[in-house]
């Protein structure tokens, strides 16, 4: 099947303080070393690998999943169809890859990815 | 809205108050000399984060209000860094250039993203959506 959750993302007003608890907690390693400075989590090995992102001013911390889509324009449009709202447009990274962020019908923020 | 904004929109009320309400005054009320308010407000000057705290607490902004002021001061930086000749897609680079800690940057870039005022439209451009 295609469109698999391929990360989390932890969306924190005090991305610092997440990440130190998820890596003193669990063994996680934490790095910043790409070109959005974001906090990628290497999680358990086996598992999904994930990251921290400080989030808008007033909003509470919460948990994003990460869908790889082939086509982000293409899941965009079928996403807007099924009632969902679009909240990141579609961005090109640094390193190439598209992302959107997307409000499903129920309120639920979900993020759509082409990278690997 | 950003100090710039928010200086010209309180210039503006004073102004219609009071007709004859000057620069130099509303400098005074900012504890501010009146050729750095002008700059502020003709865009040719940012202020400092410590700046920014003082001119808000002087307008008598509420801590939401003077957040927010912030945020979208951070905001109006990374435009500006989004413009420069050497711009870097890179937002470590951006906060070197502007001042703006790491993940201020990071939501600043995100506000613009969602606001759509600005586009990362290749991995190495970004572009300013015209409003």
């Amino acid at each position: 099947m295609s469109n698999p959750v391929v990360r989390w993302q932890v969306i924190s007003p005090d991305p610092e303080a997440s990440s130190a608890f998820l890596t003193k907690l669990f063994g996680w390693r934490t790095t910043r070393d790409n070109p959005l400075g974001y906090r990628e989590v290497q999680a358990g090995e086996g598992g999904i690998h994930g990251g921290v992102w400080p989030a808008p001013a007033g909003v509470k911390p919460f948990v994003q999943l990460f869908v790889r889509v082939d086509d982000i324009d293409d899941i965009v449009a079928r996403a807007v169809a099924l009632g969902a709202q679009i909240i990141v447009p579609k961005a090109v990274l640094p390193g190439g890859d598209e992302m959107a962020v997307l409000m499903d019908p129920q309120g639920l923020p979900i993020a759509i990815s082409t990278a690997q | 809205m950003d100090l710039r904004n928010r200086l010209t929109t309180e210039l503006n009320r004073r102004l219609r108050r009071n007709p004859r309400y000057s620069l130099r005054a509303f400098a005074r009320s900012l504890a501010l000399h009146h050729t750095t308010v002008a700059r502020l407000v003709n865009g040719t000057r940012r202020a400092s984060g410590p700046m920014l705290t003082r001119i808000g607490r002087r307008l008598g902004l509420s801590d939401p209000a003077l957040t927010s002021m912030r945020r979208h001061e951070h905001a109006a930086r990374v435009l500006d860094a989004s413009q420069l000749p050497d711009f870097r897609a890179d937002c470590r680079w951006i906060a070197m250039k502007t001042g703006v800690e790491l993940d201020d940057v990071n939501r600043a870039l995100h506000l613009l993203i969602h606001e759509r005022r600005l586009e990362m439209s290749s991995p190495s451009s970004w572009t300013i959506i015209q409003p």
